[in-house]
C-alpha cells in the first residue's frame, strides 16, 4: 500500500454522466487544468466512472501511474462515494485517499443555463477537491468486538417478538419493562383487528413462549437508567422501580421498543365532561360483557357514535400533525362489532385510510352492518354538548351538505397514538433524535428505517411512528434481524473518521467534553493535569469538539483544519500559475 | 472603531466582471444533502457558491470563516440542520453559540455581517438552500467585493 508520506501523486477523472455533466459542464476543460495542478500525476475525462469501465480505469491508472490519492468529479459523494472507496480499496489504496467532487447536483443540474460560470464552478470545486487529497492520510480500519446479547426495552408485541426471534437464533436478550406486566398495549384491547380475537388471546401465546424461553431475561418494572458504551460493547443500568436497586449489564445490541400512549384528547369533543365520552382505547380496556353499558349510569347503551382523527392530521399542530395510522381499521372493526349489541352506530369522519391488508374489508363490513359513516368539512368539527348528562352532537355532513343532529349514549373519541410521556428521557438515553410527530428518528427513513444514528441501536414499532400491531412485529422481526446479523458477525466495522487529542497541546480545560454530544470525550485523570481522551468507539466524528478546543489540541481526521483551510485557500487564493484554469 | 470605518455598501457595476466568491459550508446530513436534491430537483439558482463538505455544522471553527474572509471570499455561507434535527444531537446549536460571537467579531473589524449567513436547510429543503445561496449572493452583490475595510 501507498503510504502517506510519499509526494502525493494524485489521479483525477472527470464523469461525463453521459450528458448530465457533460451537457452543462466542459468537462475536457476540467480535466486539462486538473492536469496542471501540483501533485497531479494523471487527468482525465470519462463517459461513466460508475460503470465498469470507469471503475477498471481508476484501477488500471492507479497501477500504471502509481497513484496514491483519487479524485473523482462526478456525482454526489452521498452517492457513489462508497463505490469508489471500493475501487480504490481493490487497487491497493486506503479508502481515505479517495475524494469526491460533486459536479452533478451541485453544479450541471443546477446552472444548466449557464454553461461558462458552471465549468468555472467545476475547475474550482475540482482545484479544492485536489489541494485536500494532496493533504489526506492513510487511516486504519478499525473493528471491534461485538457481545452477543441485546437488550430490548420494553415489553409490548414490538418486544415481545423482537426477544423471541433473536432467543430463536441463539443469542440471549434482556428485556426491559416499566410496567409490571409484558404485552404493553395489544394486551388491553378487545377488538384487535384483523383477527377477531382479543389483543389478550393474540398475546398470550408470545407472552408464555418468552417466559419459557431461557435466553431471555425479562425485568418488569425495570427501567433503564444509565446507558453508555458503543456498538457491540453497551453497558446498561437497570433500576428497579419498586426496589430502587440497580444492576449493570454489558450488551453488544439494543432494539428500542418503546411504543406509544394513547392520546387523552382533553379539550376535544367535551373529553372529561361526561364518563360516557371516551376514547377508543378506553372503550376497548372496558371489561367484556355481552352487553355495552353506559359508564354514568350502568344502562344499557343504545345508540354509539365514534368520532375519528382525534389529535390525529392537524396541520401546525405540534405533535398531532401525523396520521395515527391504525385508528380507521380499528374504528371499523369495533364498530362493526358492537354493530351486533346496539340500536345504531355512527362514525363521524374527515376521510377513511384503511389500508392494511384485510382492513378495507372491515370497513365494508361495517357499512354492511349499517354503521353509519358520516363525513364531516376538514375544519369544521362537529360539535358535542354534554347537558344534564344528555351527550348531543351537532356536525355538518358534508356528502347531505345538511347540519345534523343525533343524541348518542356514548361516544368514542378515536384518539392519536402519541409518544409515551417519558419519551424525552429514552431519546436523551440512547441519544436518538425525534421528528415532529415526536417518535424517534431513523437513520434513513427509507433505506434504513430500523437503525438509528446511534450505531448498534435499532428501532421498532410504534416507538418509529404511529403504527398498528401487524406492522410493528413486522419491524420487530426485521431489528431483530438486525440485530442478530451484528452479533453473528461478532466483530464490526467502526468509522476511523474520530477526532483525537494530541496530549501535548491539551490544557486541560474541560471544553471538548461539554462540547461532546455522546460522552465520548474523557479526562485522563492519573496525568497530571488531566489530559482529554478520546474513546474512538464513541465518537461520531461530528467534529465539534476540534472546532471548540481553544488550544486547536483536537485532530478531527479526515476533516482536519489543515484539510479544511486548504480547500479554502486552493478557492480563493489559488497559485498564479494554476489561476488561469489551463 | 468608528462607523465609518465599516464595510462600504457600494454598488459595483459588474458588467460580468466582477462575481462575489462565496464560501459555503454546509453540512453533509442536511443542507450537503439539500443541495444535492435542489440539484435533482433542478432548481436553478447563482452559481457563486462553492460548496465545501463537513460532517457537522459543529465542525465549523469561527477561524475557518475568517481565514475565508481574510483570503478574501466576498461571502460565507453556513448551512446545517434545522436546530433540534441535528445528525449529531447538538453540532449546530453549538455552531449557533458561535455564530453570534464570531458576527460580533467580524463587525469590530471591519466586515460588514451581511457577508456572512448561517441557515438551517434539511435535506428536503431544496429550496431553502436554493434561496439562502440567492440572497447571499444578491446581498454581497450589492456590497461589493470584499476589501480590508480597517486601518
Amino acid at each position: 500500500m501507498s503510504g502517506t508520506e510519499d509526494e502525493p501523486r494524485i489521479g483525477v477523472f472527470v464523469c461525463h454522466c453521459g450528458h448530465n455533466i457533460a451537457g452543462t459542464v466542459d468537462v475536457e476543460a476540467v480535466a486539462h487544468m486538473a492536469s496542471n495542478l501540483p501533485g497531479v500525476a494523471f487527468a482525465a475525462d470519462e463517459m461513466f466512472m460508475c460503470s465498469d469501465a470507469g471503475q477498471t480505469l481508476i484501477k488500471e491508472k492507479i497501477k500504471e501511474h502509481n497513484l496514491n490519492r483519487v479524485v473523482v468529479a462526478s456525482c454526489s459523494p452521498r452517492m457513489h462515494e462508497p463505490t469508489f472507496r471500493r475501487v480504490v480499496e481493490e487497487a491497493g489504496l486506503n479508502r481515505y485517499l479517495f475524494d469526491q467532487v460533486n459536479l452533478r447536483e451541485h453544479v450541471s443540474w443546477c446552472h444548466m443555463r449557464e454553461p461558462e460560470l458552471a465549468t468555472e464552478k467545476a475547475i474550482d470545486l475540482v482545484r479544492m477537491s485536489v489541494a485536500r487529497a494532496s493533504k489526506l492520510q492513510n487511516l486504519p480500519i478499525k473493528k471491534v468486538n461485538v457481545l452477543p446479547t441485546t437488550l430490548v426495552v420494553g415489553g409490548g408485541i414490538a418486544g415481545l417478538r423482537a426477544s423471541l426471534d433473536i432467543a430463536d437464533r441463539g443469542f440471549d436478550v434482556l428485556l426491559v419493562e416499566k410496567t409490571p406486566k409484558l404485552g404493553g398495549n395489544v394486551a388491553k384491547w378487545t377488538h384487535l383487528f384483523p383477527s377477531d380475537e382479543t389483543g389478550a388471546d393474540i398475546i398470550k401465546p408470545l407472552i408464555r413462549d418468552v417466559k419459557k424461553n431461557k435466553r431471555i431475561k425479562i425485568l418488569t418494572e425495570s427501567k433503564v437508567s444509565e446507558f453508555d458504551g458503543y456498538i457491540g460493547n453497551f453497558g446498561v443500568t437497570v433500576k428497579n422501580l419498586k426496589t430502587e436497586k440497580e444492576e449493570r449489564y454489558e450488551v453488544g445490541a439494543v432494539i428500542v421498543t418503546t411504543g406509544f400512549e394513547p392520546f387523552k384528547p382533553v379539550g376535544y369533543y367535551s373529553y372529561g365532561e361526561s364518563p360516557d365520552i371516551l376514547t377508543l382505547a378506553e372503550l376497548q380496556e372496558l371489561p367484556r360483557s355481552e352487553q355495552l353499558l353506559k359508564i354514568s349510569n350502568g344502562k344499557p347503551v343504545k345508540k354509539v357514535v365514534f368520532i375519528g382523527c382525534v389529535g390525529s392530521r392537524q396541520p401546525g399542530v405540534k405533535g398531532h400533525e401525523h396520521c395515527s395510522r391504525h385508528c380507521c381499521s380499528a374504528t371499523a372493526k369495533a364498530a362493526a362489532d358492537l354493530r351486533d349489541r346496539v340500536d345504531e352506530v355512527l362514525v363521524l369522519y374527515q376521510d377513511i385510510r384503511t389500508y392494511g391488508k384485510g382492513h378495507e374489508e372491515f370497513h365494508r363490513m361495517a357499512r354492511q352492518k349499517h354503521v353509519i359513516y358520516s363525513k364531516f368539512p376538514q375544519n369544521e368539527y362537529p360539535d358535542v354538548i354534554v347537558k344534564k348528562s344528555k351527550i348531543t352532537i351537532k356536525w355538518r355532513d358534508v356528502l347531505a351538505d345538511e347540519d345534523l343532529e343525533f343524541e348518542p349514549d356514548m361516544v368514542v373519541l378515536a384518539s392519536a397514538m402519541i409518544p409515551p410521556e417519558d419519551v424525552e428521557e429514552t431519546s436523551h438515553l440512547f441519544s436518538l433524535t425525534r421528528s415532529g410527530d415526536g417518535f424517534f428518528n431513523p437513520e434513513h427513513i427509507k433505506l434504513a428505517p430500523l437503525t438509528t444514528h446511534t450505531a448498534g441501536v435499532m428501532i421498532a414499532g410504534a416507538a418509529q411512528a404511529a403504527k398498528n400491531a401487524s406492522e410493528s412485529v413486522i419491524d420487530a422481526s426485521g431489528a431483530a434481524a438486525k440485530a442478530v446479523g451484528l452479533m453473528a458477525q461478532g466483530e464490526v466495522e467502526i468509522e476511523s473518521t474520530v477526532s483525537h487529542v494530541i496530549p501535548e497541546l491539551c490544557s486541560s480545560c474541560h471544553t471538548c467534553l461539554t462540547a461532546c454530544a455522546y460522552n465520548a470525550i474523557s479526562m485522563d485523570e492519573t496525568k497530571d493535569p488531566p489530559i482529554a481522551v478520546v474513546t474512538e468507539a464513541k465518537c461520531h466524528g461530528c467534529g465539534t469538539c476540534a472546532a471548540a478546543c481553544p488550544s486547536s489540541a483536537i485532530v478531527m481526521y479526515h476533516s482536519t483544519d489543515d484539510q479544511i483551510l486548504t480547500m479554502v485557500e486552493a478557492f480563493l487564493c489559488p497559485s498564479p500559475s494554476i489561476q488561469g484554469g489551463g | 472603531m468608528t462607523s465609518t470605518s465599516l464595510s462600504t455598501t457600494e454598488t459595483v457595476d459588474s458588467q460580468g466582471e466582477w462575481e462575489p466568491k462565496i464560501m459555503a459550508f454546509c453540512c453533509n446530513w442536511c443542507s450537503y444533502a439539500g443541495a444535492d436534491l435542489a440539484g435533482t430537483s433542478r432548481i436553478q439558482y447563482p452559481t457563486n457558491a462553492r460548496i465545501l463538505r463537513v460532517n457537522c455544522t459543529g465542525r465549523i471553527s469561527p477561524e475557518f470563516i475568517l481565514a475565508a474572509l481574510n483570503m478574501g471570499a466576498d461571502g460565507v455561507l453556513v448551512s446545517g440542520c434545522h436546530p433540534g434535527d441535528c445528525h449529531y444531537t447538538s453540532g449546530n446549536l453549538k455552531a449557533r453559540a458561535r455564530w453570534a460571537l464570531m458576527e460580533t467579531a467580524i463587525e469590530q473589524a471591519g466586515v460588514d455581517p451581511r457577508r456572512v449567513r448561517l441557515q438551517w436547510a434539511s435535506a428536503s429543503e431544496a429550496q431553502v438552500f436554493a434561496d439562502g445561496v440567492r440572497t447571499l449572493t444578491e446581498q454581497v452583490r450589492k456590497l461589493g467585493p470584499i476589501r480590508r475595510e480597517w486601518v
